[in-house]
């Protein structure tokens, strides 16, 4: 939420539990911005949220929205909003300030180089909740005279590629710009290059895990102990100058991400007699 | 999924969720995701103007739009409960 409100960008959350249930639960979790009651579901309702499936004699979930965020502009309006169907995913807020917000992409970066390039590899954050989505950058700099390729490539050659893997890891979605189609006279062909620099955008997916080693969920993921991990990867590409290709290359790197625990309902305050 | 169904299912799984939930399988569990997120509706469009209001927060204090709204924007998140 730092991120967020370092970019002049507010935060609070709205349900429809009391103030006093709110209460409860912003302490517990040292929550500093507004959890705002909205008992009766009059807000949720006129957003057009309103969950029509929970009948009205349900009393733990009538009155629930379908959950969701909206990033609302200062004039009121809304700018993009990131609804989930399932419990098990949700944006992070440092993705929301990478994909709106200029600037920082994030500091939990790496650098690598080879004898053609230097890269940086960045991920938004690196603290994260099970299911969560983390905003990936890949800076790439080429030396003058070298370039790397995309796709679509015939076999022979080798694509530029991030790979992502570890515990943590569910999967990455990567968009690379457009490359520029190139003659390469001594190959005798014109193939997809990138030359300068390169700049790839995208989300890494972090496994989703329980809240606990709770039997029936586990069927949709393994729990994950929270605590320090490495998300491992490699970057592979294939360097070629004007006269000569070099064979594809693959250059490791590591970068730490601190799974928290899932967030369990509010431990409840006992009676004072 | 008919009203009917939705409403038992709804039903059935927090009352077994009450008595500890190791019964839940989950083939139960998906239907119950199912049964929440039929016909889901995601409220307003980009660029529309969102409702006003007017609630108070955990520490009782009164909140518009407006108050909330920071120079650049302002994140706004419906979560389903902080109770459960």
């Amino acid at each position: 939420m730092e991120k967020l409100r370092s970019q002049g960008v507010n935060a609070a959350a709205i349900t429809y539990d009391s103030p006093q249930i709110l209460h409860d639960f912003g302490e517990a979790y040292k929550i500093e911005y507004p959890l705002l009651s909205d008992v009766g579901s009059k807000v949720i309702r006129a957003f057009g949220i309103l969950n029509t499936n929970i009948p009205e004699d349900h009393e733990m979930m009538y009155g629930m929205p379908w959950p969701g965020d909206y990033l609302i502009a200062p004039d009121g309006t809304v700018r993009d909003k990131f609804f989930l169907r399932d419990y098990q995913h949700r944006p992070s807020a440092s993705q929301i300030v990478v994909r709106h917000f200029d600037g920082d992409g994030g500091s939990n970066t790496v650098n690598v180089t080879a004898d053609q390039l230097s890269a940086a590899i960045t991920l938004s954050t690196d603290r994260c909740f099970p299911g969560q989505e983390i905003a990936v950058s890949l800076g790439i700099k080429l030396k003058p005279g070298w370039h790397i390729y995309g796709k679509p490539l015939p076999d022979r050659y080798r694509a530029t590629e991030l790979i992502l893997h570890g515990p943590l890891v569910e999967g990455l979605a990567l968009e690379f710009p457009a490359p520029r189609p190139m003659l390469l006279k001594a190959l005798g062909e014109t193939l997809p290059v990138y030359e300068g620099e390169v700049r790839a955008l995208g989300k890494l997916g972090i496994k989703w895990s329980p809240p606990a080693p709770v039997p029936f969920l586990e069927a949709f993921g393994k729990w994950i102990a929270p605590g320090a991990y490495k998300i491992e990867g490699e970057l592979h590409f294939q360097p070629c100058s004007d006269s000569i290709c070099e064979l594809p290359q693959a250059v490791k790197f590591e970068l730490p991400m601190q799974l928290e625990a899932g967030i369990p309902p509010a431990p409840k305050k006992t009676p004072q007699q | 999924m008919d009203a009917k169904t939705k409403a038992s299912v709804l039903h059935d799984v927090i009352r077994r969720f009450g008595t500890g939930g190791s019964d839940i399988t989950s083939a139960d569990w998906e239907q119950f995701v199912e049964a929440q997120n039929d016909g889901f509706q995601t409220g307003p469009e980009m660029g529309e103007r969102v409702p006003g209001f007017s609630l108070s927060d955990q520490n009782d204090r009164r909140w518009t739009l407006n108050d909330l709204m920071g120079p650049k924007g302002l994140l706004l998140v419906f979560s389903r409960s902080a109770d459960w």
